[in-house]
C-alpha cells in the first residue's frame, strides 16, 4: 500500500494495522500523527445512486463531511445511477484515473486487478467486531489470489411485496408463498381484478436480481461450485424459462417486457400491479408518499422454489479502493470507520441497508419488529431471517470475474426475455446463454 | 349419530392412568390452546376436511388390516401430564418415512394429525417469537409420492389441478386431493436436513481470508421452531411413463428409472422409488424426468398443502408405544412395499432401539 507522503517514508502494512486498531479505539478522534503538518487531502468517492435520495442526501453532506471534519480531509461525493455504474468504472480503470473510492452495488470482480487487497480492513474491523460475515465474504474475496477484492458494509435484502387486499380475493391473504402459487394466485387475479403480477424481467436491477432469484431458486446455476460453466448442464435453467414465459402469459402484461429502471416499484406505488421482488425502499416510498396504499403492501419471505426459499440481495455495498486511488490510506480509513455507522447507515436508509457485521446494528430484530412506520408495526418482521434466505451473488460459488461479468452485461435478462417475447424457445435461449457464458469464462480464464 | 359417537369416545376413560410425566412420551394430538398460540386457527382445524386426529378420522385410512390398526387415535388423559401442549388424543398410527439428509433412511417416523388446505387455516398472527408459523413451516418440506396409474391402467404424467409439469401433458392427470395412505405409490420423504441439528445452512465464517472456514448455523431449526411439527407437503411425480420413457429421442429417462428401481426397488406404479433429494433432483428432474411443486396455497386444487405431523423426537425407547401401528405403503398382496421401514418400526416397538 502506499503511505502518507509528507514524511517521505511508506506505512508498512504492519503500521497500517496498528493505526486501524488504535481508530476503532479512540473512535473518531483519531488522525494521522502527521496530520498537522500536511495540506489538507481529499477522498473523492464514486457512489451508486441509493433507491432512496434522502439517504444519499445524509450520506454525503452529514456522514461523509462529518467524517471529513474529523480526519481534516476533504471528501468529495459523486452519486452516479446505477445503470451507469459498470461504464463509469470501467471508464475509471482504462484512464487509471478517477475516485480513491468506488461503491459498488453488487460485488465487482471484473474490477479485481485493480483493486488493492482490503484483507486488511476486514482485520483491523474484526478486532471489534469479530471476523468477516458470510456475504462479505463470499461476495469479495479471490479464491485464486487470497485477496479481498472489495468491501461490504451492508447489504439489501429483496423481499416479496404483495397487496395484500388483491392476494385475499385469490385466498391467499398471507402471500403465494411458492411459485406455483404465484403463477396460479396471479392468473385468478388477473381474471378477477385486472391486475398483473409486477416481477420486474428486464435487464435492469431490479430485473436482474428477479430473474437470477428465479433461476437460482429452480436450482438453475451460472457456474457450478468450482466455477465450471452450468448454465445450461441440465434442465433446471430451461424449467425456470418455461416458468417465466407461463407467468407472464396467465399473470402478467405485455407492459412488463418495456420496463427500465424501477418501473415495477412504479407500478406498485400506481397500484397496477399485485406484487413484486424489490427492496424495501418500495414500501418506504408508499409509506411517505401514500400511507393508505402502504398499509396495504404487505412483504414475504421470497418464494419457495424447487432449490427452497431464496433471494439474492437487492444490492450488495461493496467498495473499492483502486490501486491507482491517490488516497488510499484515506479510503482504508474511510471504509473501516464507515462499519461503526452502520447503525446509522441502517437507520437513516429506512432499514434498507442491514448490517453485514451483525453486532454492528444489535437491536436490528427488535426494529423490524416494531417500525414506527410500518403499518402495521410488526410488518417488516418478515425479514427477520433474512440472512438465511439471502445467497450471496456469485452462488453457488464464489463472486468471481466470470459470474459478475455475466450479471452485469444482463446475460441471464436477455435469455428470459428472448422466451418470454417468444423470440427462443426455452431450451435455445438456454443454448444461447450457455454459449455467452462460455465465451465470457474463457475470456477470464485467458487473463 | 357421529356426535354421540365423538361424544362417547371422548368421554371414555384414560388408556394408563398416571399422575406424573413420563419421559419420551409416544404422541398426542396438541392443544386448542397451543394451535391457536401457534397461528392456527382451530375453527378450520375443527372441520372434516382438516381430518383432525381426535375428532376425525379414528377408524379408517390409515388404519387398515394390513397394518393392523383398527383405530387411528385412542383418547388417553396421560398426553396432557407428559406435556401440557398437547390434548387427550394419543396417535397410534405411526407414519413411516425416508430421512432426506442423502442417506435415504427409513427411520423417520411421524404422526398426520391434520391437512391444512388454504391459508385461512392460518390465523396470521405471530408465535411467541413474532414469526409466523406460514414462514416457518415453508422451510420444511415432506415429499408425497401420490399414484399415478389409474384405475383404468393409464399412467398419469401430471397431477391435476395447478401443479402440472410442462415437460408432459396435462391430460390424463392423476388426483391431488388426498394423501391419505392408500393413495400413495411410494413412502413419505421428509426434508429433516433443513434445520440447525445438522447446520446445513451456511451463513457465516471463522477466520479471514484464506484461512477463512464456513461456519453453519441455521435460524429456522424443525425442533425448536416448528413447534407444531408442521410441513409444507412437496408433491413429486414422474413425467415420463415406465413404459415409454424416452419420448423423444435426446431424453435419457429410460435407463435413469432402470438404475433407480435396481437400486431402490420399484413402487406400486412401476416407477422407481426415490429416497433422496439427489435421486429426485439430480437424476429425474435434472434430465425432465420427473417434477415437483406445491399445491395452490388458495386451496384451489382441494387437497393438502401442509400437514400438521409432527416428526417423533426420538422414536426409541418409548417414543412408539405398544399399541401404535405402522402406517406405511403395501403391496396389493398386504406386505410392504418397503419392509424396512416396517422392520425399524417393529423393532424400535419392541426393543426400544432401531434394528442393526
Amino acid at each position: 500500500m502506499t503511505a502518507p507522503k509528507s514524511k517521505g517514508k511508506k506505512v508498512s502494512r504492519r503500521q497500517f494495522l496498528r493505526l486501524a486498531v488504535t481508530a476503532t479505539a479512540v473512535g473518531p478522534f483519531f488522525t494521522f500523527p502527521d496530520r498537522a503538518l500536511a495540506s489538507q487531502k481529499t477522498l473523492t468517492i464514486a457512489k451508486w445512486a441509493h433507491f432512496l435520495p434522502s439517504y444519499d442526501t445524509w450520506f454525503e453532506s452529514v456522514l461523509a463531511q462529518t467524517w471529513g471534519k474529523q480526519h481534516d480531509i476533504k471528501v468529495i461525493v459523486d452519486h452516479i445511477p446505477v445503470e451507469q455504474i459498470g461504464a463509469r468504472a470501467t471508464a475509471e480503470v482504462a484512464a487509471r484515473k478517477g475516485h480513491d473510492l468506488f461503491m459498488f452495488p453488487w460485488p465487482p470482480a471484473e474490477f479485481q486487478k485493480h483493486a488493492v487487497d482490503h484483507t486488511e480492513i476486514y482485520q483491523s474491523v474484526a478486532a471489534k467486531y469479530g471476523s468477516i460475515p458470510l456475504i462479505a465474504y463470499k461476495s469479495t474475496f479471490n479464491l485464486k489470489t487470497k485477496e479481498h477484492f472489495a468491501f461490504a458494509d451492508s447489504w439489501i435484502p429483496s423481499p416479496l411485496h404483495y397487496f395484500q387486499d388483491c392476494w385475499s380475493e385469490a385466498n391467499m391473504p398471507l402471500g403465494p408463498v411458492h411459485y406455483g402459487s404465484l403463477r396460479s394466485g396471479g392468473q385468478r387475479l388477473r381474471a378477477k381484478l385486472g391486475i398483473p403480477c409486477g416481477l420486474a424481467l428486464t435487464s435492469t436491477l431490479e430485473g436482474n436480481i428477479t430473474l437470477h432469484t428465479i433461476l437460482y431458486a429452480f436450482r438453475g446455476q451460472i457456474l457450478d461450485q468450482n466455477g465450471n460453466v452450468a448454465i445450461n448442464k441440465n434442465a433446471f435453467t430451461v424449467d425456470a424459462l418455461k416458468f417465466v414465459k407461463a407467468l407472464n402469459q396467465d399473470a402478467g402484461t405485455p407492459d412488463l417486457l418495456t420496463w427500465g429502471p424501477a418501473d415495477n416499484v412504479r407500478a406498485m406505488l400506481a397500484h397496477k400491479t399485485s406484487c413484486t421482488t424489490n427492496a424495501i425502499s418500495l414500501l418506504r416510498a408508499a409509506e411517505k408518499e401514500n400511507p393508505e396504499l402502504a398499509g396495504k403492501i404487505r412483504l414475504q419471505p421470497p418464494l419457495l422454489g424447487p432449490y427452497g426459499v431464496t433471494a439474492f440481495p437487492h444490492a450488495t455495498n461493496c467498495s473499492v479502493v483502486w490501486k491507482f486511488a491517490k488516497n488510499q490510506e484515506g479510503a482504508k480509513l474511510f471504509l473501516s470507520d464507515l462499519v461503526d455507522k452502520s447503525d446509522a447507515i441502517y437507520e437513516k436508509s429506512l432499514g434498507c441497508n442491514f448490517p453485514t457485521y451483525a453486532k454492528t446494528v444489535p437491536n436490528l430484530i427488535v426494529r423490524l419488529e416494531h417500525d414506527s412506520q410500518g403499518s402495521p408495526p410488526s410488518k417488516y418482521k418478515e425479514l427477520k431471517d433474512a440472512l438465511h434466505w439471502t445467497p450471496t451473488l456469485g452462488a453457488p460459488g464464489f463472486a468471481n470475474p466470470v459470474w459478475m461479468e455475466v450479471f452485469s452485461t444482463s446475460v441471464v435478462p436477455r435469455m428470459f426475455g428472448s422466451v418470454v417475447r417468444g423470440d427462443l424457445s426455452a431450451a435455445d435461449a438456454a443454448r444461447a446463454a450457455e454459449t455467452e457464458v462460455k465465451r465470457i469464462s474463457q475470456k477470464w480464464n485467458q487473463t | 349419530m357421529l356426535g354421540a359417537l365423538l361424544q362417547l369416545t371422548c368421554s371414555a376413560p384414560p388408556a394408563l392412568p398416571q399422575t406424573s410425566p413420563v419421559v419420551n412420551p409416544p404422541p398426542c394430538d396438541f392443544s386448542d390452546n397451543f394451535y391457536n398460540g401457534n397461528g392456527i386457527n382451530v375453527s378450520n382445524l375443527n372441520l372434516a376436511v382438516a381430518g383432525r386426529f381426535g375428532t376425525f378420522r379414528q377408524t379408517g385410512p390409515p388404519a387398515s388390516s394390513f397394518n393392523g390398526g383398527t383405530n387411528n387415535w385412542v383418547p388417553d388423559s396421560t398426553c396432557s401430564v407428559n406435556d401440557p401442549t398437547r390434548r387427550n388424543f394419543r396417535i397410534l398410527a405411526t407414519t413411516g418415512g425416508y430421512v432426506d439428509d442423502g442417506t435415504g433412511s427409513p427411520t423417520d417416523f411421524i404422526s398426520i394429525l391434520a391437512f391444512l388446505t388454504n391459508q385461512n387455516d392460518f390465523t396470521g398472527v405471530a408465535n411467541a417469537r413474532n414469526i409466523q408459523m406460514v414462514d416457518i413451516v415453508t422451510n420444511f418440506e415432506a415429499y408425497a409420492a401420490l399414484k399415478q396409474r389409474l384405475p383404468n391402467g393409464t399412467f398419469a404424467r401430471n397431477p391435476c389441478g395447478t401443479m402440472a409439469s410442462p415437460d408432459a401433458p396435462t391430460t390424463p392427470c392423476f388426483p391431488v386431493t388426498s394423501v391419505a395412505t392408500p393413495n400413495l405409490r411410494q413412502d413419505w420423504r421428509f426434508a429433516t436436513n433443513r434445520n440447525a441439528i445438522d447446520g446445513s445452512d451456511e451463513n457465516r465464517v471463522s477466520g479471514t481470508g484464506s484461512n477463512a472456514t464456513i461456519v453453519n448455523n441455521s435460524p429456522f431449526g424443525y425442533f425448536c421452531d416448528d413447534l407444531l411439527g408442521m410441513w409444507i407437503i412437496t408433491y413429486f411425480w414422474f413425467t415420463v411413463d415406465p413404459a415409454n420413457p424416452n419420448p423423444n429421442p435426446t431424453q435419457q429417462c429410460g435407463s435413469i428409472l432402470a438404475a433407480l428401481g435396481q437400486k431402490n426397488g420399484f413402487n406400486l406404479d412401476g416407477t422407481p422409488i426415490i429416497k433422496t433429494a439427489d435421486e429426485l433432483n439430480n437424476q429425474l428432474e435434472a434430465n425432465h424426468c420427473g417434477a415437483e411443486g406445491q399445491e395452490d396455497v388458495g386451496g384451489a386444487d382441494g387437497g393438502a398443502v401442509w400437514l400438521v405431523c409432527p416428526a417423533i423426537p426420538d422414536p426409541r425407547q418409548g417414543g412408539i408405544a405398544p399399541d401404535a401401528f405402522p402406517d406405511v405403503v403395501f403391496k396389493p398382496d398386504g406386505t410392504p412395499l418397503d419392509p424396512a421401514i416396517i422392520n425399524n418400526f417393529r423393532c424400535l416397538q419392541t426393543t426400544g432401539q432401531f434394528c442393526n
